[in-house]
């Protein structure tokens, strides 16, 4: 049976995880127009840009208010006053989110009123503005994209007119997922012959196209207006627990649109779950196209089976995603040997051990981890194969066991978020990588399409003739 | 020099100067000559700048190869700060590891100091070989009011090796500047000078102000050395704690980066009496130049020239090779600090021309370094913001543009060829080898078929249209 370790040291030693603004900033980077202010020190935006712009490659603009050792003092009121009145005039932004910062709110600074003052000193200044509290202390860089979405849901949609007023849409909370995830689900969504709204979709504003002019506002985005209207969709499905479940219940409370919290649809078993959510929330039946996508994730399970049974595999990284990955790797025939998250939280990690249980895996699960306990459990018993985000490289480098990029962030190579993990097509493209990958061990060599495992070859006279890469045997 | 998008900032007026004809200077308010700099950001006008925890545990002390780098603060100043400037060593534990305290909201209501003390026995324990701890503060263990030095003085005791608690917080200062100086008067009073090698230190030299990026010294150290000289300490790029301890005992200091760097060269004239000369490492005439004042001071002229000599020997063909596809070219060149005025003549080597000049928190000699070196025609701009850069990019059109990782994708969604100056896209570009490389990478840069591609082939947005599965435009196109 699974096991669950706290990690017990007060350091901690190469994170797997950052601060909440950046969850909040990337959340409103899907919907359109929409500009961030970070009320904080200026390396409060500055750090969170630079990381965004190293995983997605594109321009990432988020405004600081500048906040000095004067304004500790005496408050960061009028700055975040100037703030709003220069992101207003200069870029007409068709809404504004205000998030916190360590210090702004350690000083105490009353954003919500600030932001209400502005308003009454600027009637004409409609735009929603709205504010989010991410202090990088509280939780991880989740919470700040979660607590974004919870104050999305209350303070965003109105009021249905009459009892029943629907806009025939379904609001789909993706999560920290990557912008090639979000087109992934709306292309189930579109096969299901549905209308998703999106809470939120910067799978356009965060991976877009080259333009002649620049567009003023990225293309794409959920616009004000579809925020607005969200009250009056069908159902709202939250694709992770810990980001957006919350929001889905606030949607159910106050508007009566029923919530379903569902895990990361990664693997067979987690896309099944969100297709089929479809289906119990409309009348819809699974179109052709889903059908034949999941057979051929089925086919692609299947060829790749004797490649992939009985592998050691780490998972590090987001708490959703690592639960919707050891559904993958555990239909792959792989073992999660160890699945490491950063956050304290327990009722994650007791599911975690029904989970594996369930899958017939055995795993210790470490929460409150960092990457430096996970290299020393690899250390002390090696894996095959590590999933997570580049901060991994470290590990795999040292170790020499490859790491298949997977999370937030992946800096350091191209294109990842681009790609899809998510929904059928994502599996197989996983399978297919998380399979090449094993081929491509120094361990292994490929002869034709089969694997020759080096060093378990006997004794024998015959000179070895294969080797993967330059590696000597 | 009207800057559309600052209709409603006029104050952003002072910062920008232009030189015209006969070389004077009009400013963008009309009122005198000269621009503000170093001073508070307006609040809002999506700035470029980093705070003074980056400038500190980013720049100066991050690049100390075995220290132990331990933030004092949440997690996310240690995490955005790991590893991603390329200040590279002989060996890489700076590069790999990055440490925190971890605070959480229960450490930020009753105070950080055990937890800072527990952290730094840890990971001491963990990485015995570490030489030494260096400990960063952020803005909310100083609000706190947590005593980090008397934390660092106690755990000194227990782990038996220097603790070097830098009071950094991030809200102190207008930029990442104030991090530098707090990074080098730090460093001065803690460990320079803790040790007293005996030996010959007269043909001794330090290098103070480059920290490394790509292995920048790797194409001047050797030069360095050819004319009969040491590098004792190189302030901070690779560089080991040892090192740092007699940075005192050598005979001058070379100053390259006069921002960041300058102040540790200061206070080490006023204590050990140790003189210093500012030079530029880039480019044929500078680091010819700095290679003749380096070699004079030590009486060693003619070793200098015939180092000069066969270098440039090595170098001219490749220089004017590209001298000739870049000749007529002009470039925006927007760096941190020096950086900026460093580099003006080195692209007038390779024929190009800087019509835009402009850095993150350069101080007024940064700006008179550059305005006496900019062409009649020219701009410079203090602490420039998305809005103004993009203006800049689209109205003043430069052939190249050379910046960091955050500016970088934005010229390329504006279609202007660009180089990463900060952290190079390949690199090293110091020394005379180095300015291959980047008279490399701007040919590459200038000449690679995308942009005519573009040109040619590229096409409006398509008009958004209300769908389910896209998004609606709901706005009206403003400019």
């Amino acid at each position: 049976m699974s096991c669950v370790t706290l990690q017990d040291r007060a350091v901690a030693i190469n994170p797997t995880r950052s601060c909440a603004p950046i969850g909040a900033m990337l959340a409103n980077y899907g919907i359109h127009g929409a500009i961030t202010i970070n009320h904080g020190s200026q390396g409060c935006a500055t750090y969170p840009r630079h990381q965004m712009a190293r995983h997605f490659r594109e321009p990432v603009e988020v405004a600081t208010t500048s906040l000095t050792e004067k304004t500790t003092v005496y408050g960061g009121r009028g700055n975040l006053l100037t703030a709003l009145k220069n992101i207003w005039e200069r870029f007409h932004p068709t809404m504004i989110m205000v998030c916190s910062t360590c210090l702004s709110e350690t000083i105490g600074d009353d954003i919500p009123g600030i932001i209400d003052e502005f308003k009454e000193n600027n009637p004409d200044i409609t735009i929603p503005i709205i504010s989010v509290k991410t202090p990088s202390y509280i939780g991880t860089h989740t919470t700040g994209f979660d607590n974004f979405l919870t104050e999305l849901a209350n303070s965003m949609p109105e009021r249905r007119k009459k009892k029943g007023e629907t806009n025939g849409k379904i609001n789909i909370i993706p999560g920290w997922v990557n912008p090639g995830d979000i087109r992934e689900l709306k292309h189930i969504v579109r096969e299901m012959g549905l209308h998703g709204l999106w809470l939120t979709d910067y799978s356009e504003t965060l991976d877009g196209g080259y333009y002649e002019p620049r567009p003023h506002f990225a293309r794409g985005g959920t616009t004000v207006e579809d925020l607005r209207s969200s009250s009056k969709s069908l159902a709202t499905i939250a694709l992770q627990r810990h980001i957006g479940g919350e929001a889905a219940r606030v949607y159910e409370r106050r508007h009566n649109v029923p919530a379903h919290i569902l895990p990361m649809p990664i693997g067979l078993a987690n896309t099944d779950a969100f297709v089929e959510t479809l289906t119990e929330i409309t009348d819809h039946t699974i179109p052709e196209a889903l059908q034949v996508e999941r057979a051929r994730l089925l086919d692609a399970l299947v060829d790749t089976h004797m490649f992939t049974t009985g592998l050691r595999v780490a998972l590090y990284g987001d708490p959703d995603l690592i639960e919707g990955l050891t559904g993958l790797v555990a239909e792959m025939g792989m073992t999660p040997a160890y699945i490491l998250t950063a956050a304290e939280n327990r009722p994650w990690a007791e599911r975690m051990v029904e989970l594996t249980q369930e899958l017939g895996v055995e795993s210790e699960i470490i929460i409150k981890g960092d990457l430096h306990e996970l290299h020393k459990r690899i250390k002390a018993k090696p894996v095959d194969l590590i999933i997570g985000h580049s901060k991994g490289k470290f590990i795999s480098d040292a170790e020499k066991i490859p790491l298949v990029r997977v999370g937030f962030p992946v800096e350091d190579r191209f294109g990842y978020h681009r790609r899809s993990v998510v929904g059928y097509n994502g599996a197989i493209s996983l399978v297919d990588e998380i399979t090449n990958v094993v081929f491509e061990r120094k361990a292994t060599a490929v002869v034709s399409n089969t694997l020759l495992e080096i060093g378990v070859e006997g004794h024998t006279s015959i000179p070895f003739a294969y080797t993967n890469g330059n590696g000597k045997h | 020099m009207q800057f559309k998008c600052n209709e409603t900032l006029p104050e952003r007026g002072t910062h920008i100067a232009l030189k015209v004809a006969g070389g004077g200077c009009q400013r963008g308010d009309g009122t005198s000559c000269g621009i503000v700099s170093n001073s508070a950001t307006t609040p809002g006008d999506m700035t470029e700048r980093g705070c003074t925890y980056a400038g500190c545990r980013g720049v100066v002390g991050g690049p100390v190869k075995d220290a132990i780098q331990l933030t004092h603060g949440p997690i996310g100043c240690a995490f955005f700060s790991w590893g991603y400037r390329p200040h590279l060593a002989d060996t890489d534990f700076h590069m790999k590891y990055t440490f925190v305290s971890d605070m959480n909201e229960t450490n930020i209501v009753f105070g950080g100091e055990k937890k800072l003390l527990q952290s730094i026995i840890e990971a001491s324990r963990e990485f015995p070989e570490a030489k030494a701890v260096f400990v960063y503060n952020t803005c909310s263990t100083a609000l706190i009011g947590d005593d980090g030095r008397d934390v660092a003085k106690q755990a000194e005791a227990i782990i038996g090796k220097p603790v070097v608690f830098f009071e950094c917080e991030g809200f102190k200062g207008v930029s990442q500047s104030m991090g530098h100086h707090v990074g080098n008067e730090t460093i001065f009073r803690q460990l320079v000078g803790s040790a007293e090698p005996e030996g010959d230190f007269s043909r001794t030299i330090n290098i103070v102000g480059d920290y490394n990026i790509k292995n920048d010294i790797r194409t001047f150290e050797y030069l360095f050395e050819a004319i009969g000289l040491k590098i004792i300490t190189r302030f901070t790029g690779n560089v080991g704690v040892d090192e740092l301890r007699i940075m005192h005992k050598a005979a001058l200091n070379v100053i390259h980066c006069q921002r960041s760097a300058t102040y540790i060269a200061d206070m080490m004239h006023d204590k050990y009496g140790t003189p210093a000369i500012n030079v530029t490492l880039w480019g044929i005439k500078h680091m010819s130049q700095a290679l003749r004042d380096t070699a004079k001071f030590f009486g060693l002229e003619a070793e200098a020239e015939a180092v000069i000599e066969r270098e440039l020997a090595k170098i001219q063909p490749k220089i004017d090779y590209y001298r000739e596809r870049l000749k007529g070219k002009t470039v925006f060149i927007y760096q941190g600090g020096p950086r900026t005025w460093h580099w003006i003549e080195l692209l007038r080597e390779l024929g190009m021309e800087t019509m835009t000049a402009a850095t993150t928190f350069g101080h007024e000699d940064d700006y008179e370094k550059i305005f006496d070196q900019l062409a009649e025609g020219a701009m410079m701009i203090d602490n420039p913001n998305v809005p103004e850069i993009e203006e800049i990019l689209t109205k003043r059109r430069p052939d190249l543009f050379i910046s960091g990782n955050k500016e970088k994708y934005l010229a390329y969604k504006l279609g202007v060829p660009f180089v990463n100056g900060h952290t190079y896209d390949t690199g090293p570009y110091a020394g005379f080898i180095g300015m291959v490389n980047f008279a490399r990478d701007i040919d590459k840069a200038l000449h690679a078929p995308i942009w005519g591609t573009l040109r040619n082939k590229a096409r409006p947005a398509p008009a958004a249209h209300h769908s389910a599965h896209g998004f609606a435009h709901g706005f009206e196109e403003a400019d």
